[in-house]
């Protein structure tokens, strides 16, 4: 059974389009990440499931349920804002109880449903005191206590650890995760940080300009990136992406990496889709992590590359060293061991996997697989 | 050592300079109070022996009870008594109405904007640049094409009118740093669009449900020409009654009771001022800082 299905979603202004056309699909139970630079759609999107904004075209169902002409409150939804939306001149258990008593839920019930709530969030102790008297961990708590309390088909979190401070926002992220887990919910969260979309999502959906670019796993965004945007906006630091002309030799792709002199580098059995680029410009991307000290590269790959480049800087992170070298006029950042990391105006060698690198259209910006 | 311990003395005497400064003000601005206060106590040969500034000689409560139920303004002499349940009448629904429509105004227009909402609102802003003076003729004319005899009625319907955009005003830059997410998570919730003002937006709207009040009721409470214009015979708010009072010319001027009056005049600002006067910068300022 789908829990949310987007079919063909448009939103328009005029003549301005906010959202192109936008299809996306997710199973009961699964976290749906929404997430994009500001402005790319991601939270009007949210409010249009919601039922917070109109629908300019196209069909949005919950639960199997066509939603498009129905209130908010008749969704079956339940949301988490960026500012927590506490009725402030409410206590905690008020706050709670103020939907269940629009619903009409019976006062016993209501009791029941915020003990188990204030039980499963571990804040019993709060549901007396006001949204002014609690810190913002706790109120960002509350908030999704108020939400769990619905039990609804759909959860929607607009961007709910924004405005926390980075700490509590690393707790509160794993917390939202083993809820999720512990609960079985389904939960659309919008987000702006990728490492948040990341480290939460079973789906990702990565948006800009209005447009879907890539929906999928977190480990195919990061694997196998359908473009360049997608590619530089998943993970840090971000993909190296380096100009080059793809060659062809007894069905390998070549491309030649200068950093001082030409190095050949293969990258393995060329496909039919970048054979018709063969002989013209083409970008390629490699992560920091697959570029890397011989010693710290997993070396089980029988081709892998190797070229010798030299430090412009070194940036230790700890656990490794980011090592800044120039490849092709830009500059290319490698994850090695800090002790494998040389000094800037040495030369020190690096190693490339190549079952990892890709190769992009630098026109369509597409990846070519 | 002997520099720190001159300055802290410099900085006594520059402390005491404006103490005594400070001082001195509020007893010029206290004189006249004290000057109608102690008149009003005096009898009228006390006034005309003793000096402005000196204590009454025998306390008195005559002038006052004459003030209150004996002094002629005009051709009538009950004095100002009935004219002050005028103003009361006249005030307390023009207050509440005035305050009550400005909040929904102002909730509309901060939350729930439509088409032209905000060209609504900067007409409703030169609204209160307007002066009384130029609305009078109009507002003379639409209350004939209404057809409303009665004063206080009359009246109600003049100060709400010309009260509206300053209550919007107030509640509506109070509303505007709401955050909007409140109005969401309550539609979401299941709450209507009345339902959100009545248990949400006004428990929260008390500081500046405290400055409509005061200052719709100072407004009204003082207002002349309105009064003077839009009313007549008995059906005159005590402003009115007071300017009639102290113009009327029979026989002896009655100083003691002119300020009885005036005293009786200006009580209910003073005592809201007293009573809310730290509601009301506390309201001012809520906009001002968040949350």
């Amino acid at each position: 059974m789908g829990a949310l299905s987007i079919r063909k979603v448009k939103k328009s202004y005029g003549d301005t389009h906010i959202l192109k056309g936008i299809d996306l699909e997710i199973e009961n139970g699964q976290f749906l990440i929404l997430v994009g630079p500001s402005g790319c759609g991601k939270s009007t999107l949210l409010n249009m499931i919601a039922g917070l904004d109109d629908i300019t075209s196209g069909e949005i169902y919950i639960a199997d349920r066509l939603v498009n002409n129905l209130s908010p409150k008749d969704r079956d939804i339940a949301m988490v804002f960026q500012s927590y939306a506490l009725y402030p001149n409410m206590t905690v258990r008020r706050n709670i109880a103020f939907g269940l008593e629009i619903r009409k839920v019976p006062k016993i019930e209501q009791d029941e449903i915020i003990n188990r709530v204030a039980k499963t969030l571990q804040m019993e102790h709060l549901l007396d005191r006001k949204p002014a008297q609690l810190s913002g961990g706790q109120r960002q708590r509350v908030a999704m206590g108020r939400a769990l309390a619905r039990n609804p088909a759909l959860f929607l979190f607009d961007e709910p650890l924004s405005n926390l401070d980075a700490k509590l926002r690393v707790e509160m992220r794993t917390e939202i995760k083993l809820l999720h887990q512990r609960l079985g919910t389904t939960i659309v969260y919008v987000t702006h940080d990728q490492i948040e979309a990341m480290t939460l999502g079973e789906r990702i959906a990565v948006m800009k300009e209005g447009e879907v670019r890539q929906f999928g796993t977190p480990q195919q965004l990061y694997d196998l990136p359908s473009d360049l945007y997608v590619a530089g906006f998943i993970g840090s630091p971000s993909m190296n992406f380096i100009p080059c002309v793809l060659g062809e030799a007894d069905g390998v792709g070549v491309v030649t990496l200068n950093n001082g002199k030409d190095q050949l580098i293969s990258l393995g059995q060329i496909s039919d889709i970048q054979r018709p680029f063969v002989g013209k410009p083409v970008i390629l991307g490699i992560r920091p992590e697959q570029l890397t000290d011989p010693a710290s590269a997993h070396s089980d790959h029988p081709n892998m590359q190797i070229l010798t480049a030299m430090v412009t800087i070194t940036e230790p992170t700890g656990p490794d060293t980011l090592v800044t070298v120039n490849i092709n006029g830009v500059k290319t950042v490698a994850r090695c061991h800090p002790r494998a990391a040389g000094v800037p105006g040495q030369s020190v060698q690096l190693s490339l996997d190549p079952t990892k690198a890709l190769l992009f259209d630098p026109v369509s910006e597409k990846r070519l697989a | 050592m002997a520099d720190s311990y001159r300055q802290t003395t410099q900085a006594k005497l520059a402390r005491m300079g404006i103490y005594a400064m400070l001082f001195l003000l509020a007893l010029w601005f206290l004189a006249p109070l004290y000057v109608m206060l102690t008149t009003s106590f005096k009898s009228l040969d006390d006034i005309r022996s003793g000096n402005l500034l000196s204590l009454p000689q025998s306390f008195s409560l005559d002038a006052w009870k004459t003030a209150w139920d004996s002094a002629c303004t005009g051709v009538e002499c009950g004095g100002m008594k009935s004219y002050f349940g005028n103003s009361l009448k006249m005030m307390i629904p023009a207050v509440l109405i005035s305050t009550l429509l400005g909040s929904l105004n102002g909730y509309v227009l901060s939350m729930w904007r439509f088409k032209g909402s905000d060209a609504f609102f900067m007409a409703l802003l030169i609204g209160t640049f307007l002066p009384f003076q130029v609305v009078i003729l109009p507002m003379a004319q639409v209350l004939g094409m209404l057809g409303l005899e009665n004063s206080t009625g009359r009246l109600v319907l003049v100060h709400v009118i010309y009260g509206l955009q300053f209550t919007t005003l107030f509640f509506r830059n109070y509303y505007v740093t709401v955050p909007s997410d409140l109005v969401k998570a309550a539609r979401i919730d299941g709450a209507g669009f009345f339902l959100f003002f009545f248990k949400i937006l006004l428990p929260i709207s008390i500081p500046t449900i405290m400055v409509c009040l005061i200052w719709q009721t100072t407004q009204i409470w003082n207002d002349f020409l309105f009064g003077v214009v839009f009313s007549s015979g008995d059906g005159q708010p005590i402003t009115v009654a007071l300017n009639n009072l102290v113009n009327t010319s029979t026989g002896v001027k009655q100083y003691n009771v002119d300020m009885a009056a005036a005293i009786i005049a200006a009580l209910p600002t003073l005592l809201v001022y007293i009573v809310g006067g730290k509601f009301f910068v506390r309201g001012l300022t809520a906009g001002a800082v968040k949350g």
